[in-house]
């Protein structure tokens, strides 16, 4: 169990070193999201790379500009560790709001609607479409 | 109900969905909102196995991402060592 955290710390550091020094919009060796590469749709994490680029070297409008779902993504992720984090700690039963049974389902609403509007080639949706 | 919520993997779920997979992270979300709504009706078994469809669907989405990512990895490499074979021409 612990050998599988120290490795997923591993592969977190690599990676944030690949994706702070390798600007994905400039190589062509990384992965191509499979659904844009065979019908030219963007998907919902279309972007991710660049924007995790964007976001290491601390540029949050970049981040913005590529995938703007990865920003809510992020802040989910950071509600929920904090949430869990404060609760282990100081032994407090603050409610997570990830276990609230609504939670999911707006969350699969905005998911689709993210969705189908960064694939409006028209102004102002084609701003939601990564660069 | 005194038994704790079943582990939902929403987090998880969300990862997938933004960093690759699609299908698997949206399939996780879906598995992640019935075990909430299932363990607030009171089904705690029905929560249980949501619970486990979505650690499996989770899973097989990041076990896809690592995959498509090595492949490509190689794909291009092994094109990158042909290229400087024959004179880096394509």
């Amino acid at each position: 169990m612990k050998l599988k955290y120290i490795g997923m710390l591993l592969l977190t550091i690599v990676l944030a070193f690949l994706y702070f020094f390798i600007n994905p919009s400039e190589v062509d060796f990384l992965p191509k999201c499979p659904l844009y590469l065979t019908t030219g749709i963007y998907c919902p994490g279309c972007g991710s790379q660049r924007a995790t680029h964007q976001l290491l070297n601390f540029n949050i409008i970049g981040v913005f500009q590529q995938n703007a779902l990865f920003v809510l993504g992020l802040l989910i992720i950071g509600y929920h560790f904090l949430i869990s984090g404060f609760n282990y700690f100081f032994k407090k039963h603050n409610y997570n709001y990830i276990y609230h049974p609504k939670t999911p389902i707006v969350l699969l609403i905005v998911i689709f609607v993210f969705w189908i509007l960064r694939n409006i080639p028209y102004y102002p949706f084609n701003l939601l479409a990564p660069k | 109900m005194d038994q704790t919520q079943p582990k939902n993997y929403l987090v998880e779920s969300i990862l997938v969905t933004i960093f690759c997979c699609q299908p698997f992270g949206i399939a996780g979300i879906v598995f992640a909102s019935q075990v909430n709504s299932k363990y607030a009706s009171g089904d705690y078994e029905g929560a249980l196995k949501a619970s486990e469809n979505a650690k499996k669907w989770m899973k097989w989405g990041i076990i896809s991402g690592v995959l498509l990512f090595v492949l490509s990895m190689i794909f291009v490499f092994a094109m990158g060592g042909l290229a400087v074979l024959s004179g880096g021409d394509f």
